[in-house]
């Protein structure tokens, strides 16, 4: 950005992407909606985000979404086994999150699993991703 | 008594083939047995591989005592000259003695044989140098035997030429070594000298400084952030999806580093994926299994596709890298402080110590222990 028509270039183009980030949110919480959700509370999504669920695997030892992700959104977490970097999910720090349908859908279904030993109902997704949007 | 004349029997370049030949083959032996100066090795190589040349080509059209057809080398000769050691007659020689004539040739012979060797094996194993995807593998490999042998030879006969050069120089009160430093001789005799040829030794040492820079300047513009890797080659086959599935969690781990059958089972049970369900769609499954099979290390495609495909025994399908035999031989004195680090993380974290583990070519001289961390 070495010049200053650089500047305007550079707002609208994070306007662009906290309105494609808005209308993603949006249409999935429509799609969670016609799933049998009722409304969605970004205070019970917080709660289930920190809520943790007994290790299968490991007596004593609990999981939960900050496990790999920490409880600070805004930092950067790290995967349980292989300790692979995970880029923070607020999307106030990362301009990338919440702005792609599928990889959201593929993060709920894999982690849901491995969290709580099941699929997340669109209920929990929505209150989830209501919470994670304002982060 | 007669009168004593300072001779310069040996030119400029030929004392300077002399002790760059030295210093190569030094560094050469030096740097072979830690893979991670794999690149020093080689500049040694094809320093030695040049001077050789220069001097076949100076043997011809050199100053007098440097030209072949000046040894006296007949067999004659070296032999009247070895029995002339044993009874204290042998007669002194300007340039070099019938003996230390037929230690030259052999130690030339010799030295292109371990250079071409070498050649053979850079291109053959690591897919690399002058000949790079005109040797097969397993030519490469059998080369690499024959390229040690060699060297060990080289190395016997170059103590053999020492040995004869120290009796030389007690039996006929003649420093030879430092006349192949200066130059000069003391001789009775007042002809016999050459001339200098400093012009030719100027090139040559501007050649060989110009070539030593142009090797190394990776170093000198490297970062922190972005290391020098010597011999990049062309990339591997590569798919972004699998990049970016396998990516996702942990380093793409190149498919060379396990057999077919092995990814396929792993792929089979991507529902217990060491103890988390991927929940892959059945067309990322078939398309992921399918670039891991076809680049596995059957394939063949880089020196550990080789080896990891060769340290396996049929019946054995380790679902971990750090299952492979050769793996576990490689990291096998890699201290366990190193696994413990944090910077480390883990025996997963291939890209912490190569700096190419990402585009999976695992070259030798692109390992780096890191320091460890201070607690």
């Amino acid at each position: 950005m070495n010049n200053k028509r650089g500047w305007p270039a550079l707002i609208g183009l994070s306007l662009c992407t906290a309105v494609a980030q808005a209308a993603v949110v949006d249409d999935m919480l429509v799609g969670y909606k016609a799933a049998g959700a009722a409304g969605f509370d970004a205070a019970r999504g917080e709660q289930l985000w920190h809520k943790t669920f007994p290790d299968p695997e490991a007596a004593g030892k609990t999981r939960g979404c900050g496990t790999c992700h920490t409880d600070n959104l805004k930092e950067r977490g790290k995967h349980a086994s292989t300790g692979k970097v995970i880029e923070p999910l607020a999307p106030s720090v990362n301009k990338e999150r919440l702005t792609d349908p599928k990889f959201i859908e593929k993060w709920f279904t894999r982690n849901c699993k491995w969290v709580l030993g099941r699929a997340c109902t669109p209920q929990e997704k929505g209150d989830v991703l209501s919470f994670l949007r304002k982060q | 008594m007669l009168n004593k004349h300072r001779l310069l029997i040996w030119d400029l370049p030929t004392r300077l083939f002399h002790w760059l030949l030295v210093a190569s083959f030094t560094t050469a032996w030096i740097s072979f047995d830690d893979n991670r100066y794999l690149d020093v090795h080689v500049y040694a190589g094809y320093l030695f591989f040049s001077l050789l040349v220069f001097r076949l080509i100076w043997g011809a059209v050199g100053s007098r005592h440097a030209r072949f057809r000046a040894f006296a080398c007949d067999w004659p000769s070296v032999w009247a000259y070895l029995r002339g050691l044993l009874n204290g007659q042998a007669a002194r020689h300007l340039g070099h003695n019938p003996a230390g004539a037929w230690a030259i040739f052999a130690m030339l012979a010799l030295g292109l044989a371990v250079s071409l060797a070498g050649i053979l094996t850079l291109a053959g194993e690591e897919g690399h140098g002058p000949l790079r995807g005109l040797i097969p593998y397993a030519v490469g490999s059998a080369a690499k035997d024959a390229h040690e042998l060699l060297a060990w030879s080289l190395l016997v006969l170059t103590l053999v030429h020492v040995s004869g050069v120290i009796v030389e120089s007690v039996f006929h009160k003649n420093n030879l070594i430092w006349a192949m430093i200066t130059g000069y001789k003391e001789t009775t005799s007042p002809a016999g000298g050459v001339s200098k040829h400093g012009v030719v030794a100027v090139v040559m040492l501007s050649v060989a400084c110009i070539f030593t820079a142009m090797y190394f300047r990776g170093y000198l513009t490297q970062t922190p952030d972005k290391p020098y890797v010597p011999f990049q080659g062309p990339p591997l086959p590569d798919n972004p999806t699998w990049r970016t599935e396998c990516g996702d969690c942990h380093l793409a781990f190149y498919p060379v580093l396990l057999p077919a059958r092995s990814w396929r089972k792993l792929m089979a049970e991507q529902g217990d994926h060491f103890g988390e369900d991927l929940s892959l769609d059945a067309a990322t499954v078939a398309e992921i299994t399918g670039f891991l099979a076809a680049n596995a290390a059957e394939s063949g495609l880089t020196e550990a596709a080789h080896k990891m495909n060769d340290s396996l025994s049929a019946g054995h399908t380790p679902l971990r890298i750090t299952e492979m035999p050769y793996w576990r031989r490689k990291h096998a004195e890699i201290d366990a402080a190193y696994w413990q680090d944090k910077k480390i993380g883990g025996k997963n974290h291939c890209s912490a110590c190569h700096l190419d583990a990402a585009q999976g070519t695992f070259e030798d001289s692109a390992m780096r222990l890191p320091p460890l961390s201070k607690n």
